[in-house]
């Protein structure tokens, strides 16, 4: 447990240095602008969708920078010779990155709680943030393991985007409408991410809220021991040990 | 301190082993070198000792103990210091080595080791200001940050200028005196004359030769003195050093003739790599 608080205490440090942090700050100005010259005054519907796309996206871009920065400086060779397990590497890494999404969402929510109407369960939606934002910073580690360098990470999240969250998308503006493939939808990760989103803000049935958390929660268990698992082979022929 | 027997390993996308079949100890405080030409498993053996791969088969003891049997506390005990820069470019490097002295039990004492290697005033730099000489040596203060009983270094003074190199040199010896025990690899055939108790020399994945440096020399080199004096011109004669005692040529040159130099037949390290290896020591 330590080990894991350094790590992570580490990782929010280098997040700043390394502009990170600050990147993902200027984002969260764009998401505001987006806001600000929206037409629309009562924001409720609205912002699960940003908060959806900067959950997501951001949470597989920061953890494939902040693992590109380690082997590009051989610093990964310096922990894996340190006496922290992969476990804590993991979820220092994933929770560094949940912090800087709660960082937006602070950001986005008081902007929009003074400067324009929104009626959210804050709490329940911060619980979605965290569980969104763990997930997908474990597919970050996976499109990581599976990318050369950082161009081709971006690539992977350009395709993740494609096929998981822009259908997504398109069902919830109704511009799919074909029942089957609605259905078909409950099949991947971003369906259940954005229906738990959306879940603070309007009503939705108790078998879809149990489905999405179910989901979530069983994919992050799984997906967490496979990052787990792959770790050592990434560890050789990533990080170049 | 280990004990390898019979280790071999493959990486998975090869067709041939890498390792193919070593065994050597390394006794408690002594260096031992690991040489040999780039890409003849050197590497490979310290990250298997350093448990970065742990797909071999054959046995590896450290302190009577299955290495496979250690967990993270391994890395306690352990100190390994790098060929290349391992440090957050971005950050000074006190933040740096504060941040990986928090990750270890019995941590040591940052400012005398920064004050040893000569970068006491340089401690708040980021490390992209750093030259390499300086990066060399903070990775030598990070090897040794966990107080650590068993030290991993590779080309310790790779980059150095010569009163940096001898500065990491005397610290190597140190920590041997104070009861280290180090595997050194390195190309620096003087670092291995200076530093080695014992040397391995690896080709083609096996060690050809282990011994002392000095039995090695004796072994390969020629058991003969050369004798350059001068004698209205300049001559060199050469004489059996088993017979030399009763070698009347030998002491009528010593006797009656101006000598100019003596060597004895005695190889260096250089040529034992180049004849052991069958490669040129390019580094």
């Amino acid at each position: 447990m330590h080990n894991f608080i350094v790590l992570l205490l580490g990782e929010i440090e280098r997040m700043k240095k390394y502009g990170i942090l600050a990147a993902s700050l200027a984002l969260s100005l764009i998401w505001i602008g987006v806001l600000h010259f929206t037409e629309i005054q009562d924001v409720t519907a609205f912002f699960p969708f940003l908060i959806f796309i900067d959950t997501t996206s951001m949470a597989i871009l920061l953890v494939g920078a902040t693992m590109f920065y380690e082997k590009q400086e051989g610093t990964i060779k310096s922990l894996l010779v340190s006496p922290i397990s992969k476990s804590d590497y993991i979820l220092a890494k994933t929770c560094a990155n949940i912090l800087s999404n709660l960082e937006t969402l602070a950001i986005l929510y008081l902007y929009a709680l003074f400067f324009k109407e929104i009626n959210i369960n804050i709490i329940g939606l911060l619980g979605a943030v965290i569980l969104i934002s763990f997930f997908h910073s474990l597919i970050g580690f996976l499109l990581t393991y599976h990318s050369r360098d950082f161009t081709e990470l971006l690539m992977g999240m350009v395709k993740y985007a494609f096929i998981f969250m822009v259908p997504v998308i398109l069902e919830q503006t109704g511009l799919i409408k074909n029942l089957l493939a609605k259905k078909l939808l409950y099949l991947i990760p971003t369906k259940s991410s954005l229906t738990l989103l959306q879940a603070t803000t309007r009503n939705f049935a108790n078998w879809e809220l149990f489905l999405s958390l179910l989901y979530l929660l069983l994919g992050s268990s799984l997906l967490f021991l496979f990052v787990r698992l792959k770790f050592d082979e990434y560890a050789v022929k990533g990080g170049g040990v | 301190m280990f004990q390898v027997n019979n280790l071999t390993f493959k990486y998975p996308k090869n067709k041939d082993n890498t390792i193919k079949g070593i065994s050597f100890s390394i006794k408690d405080g002594e260096i031992f070198g690991l040489l040999g030409p780039s890409g003849v498993g050197k590497s490979t053996t310290q990250r298997i000792l350093i448990k970065l791969l742990d797909k071999y088969s054959g046995e590896i003891l450290y302190k009577g103990k299955d290495l496979k049997s250690y967990g993270k506390q391994y890395y306690q005990e352990i100190g390994v210091g790098f060929e290349m820069p391992v440090h957050f470019s971005k950050l000074t490097a006190l933040e740096n080595l504060n941040f990986f002295k928090k990750l270890y039990r019995s941590p040591a004492d940052i400012d005398k080791l920064l004050t040893l290697v000569g970068l006491d005033e340089d401690r708040n730099k980021k490390i992209s200001e750093y030259s390499k000489g300086m990066k060399v040596r903070l990775n030598f203060v990070r090897a040794l940050l966990n107080n650590p009983q068993m030290l991993f270094l590779d080309e310790p003074t790779n980059g150095l200028d010569p009163k940096n190199a001898r500065i990491i040199k005397n610290m190597i010896l140190e920590f041997k005196n104070n009861g280290g025990t180090i595997l050194l690899t390195t190309h620096l055939m003087n670092d291995v004359d200076e530093l080695c108790d014992r040397v391995a020399f690896m080709a083609q994945g096996q060690i050809k030769e282990i011994d002392t440096p000095k039995n090695l020399k004796l072994k390969h080199g020629q058991r003969k003195v050369a004798v350059e004096y001068k004698d209205e011109v300049i001559k060199t004669d050469s004489f059996d050093l088993d017979s030399l005692s009763t070698n009347e040529a030998f002491f009528n040159i010593i006797k009656t003739k101006k000598i100019i130099t003596i060597h004895s037949g005695e190889t260096n390290l250089d040529d034992i790599f180049i004849k052991v290896t069958g490669v040129e020591n390019n580094a």
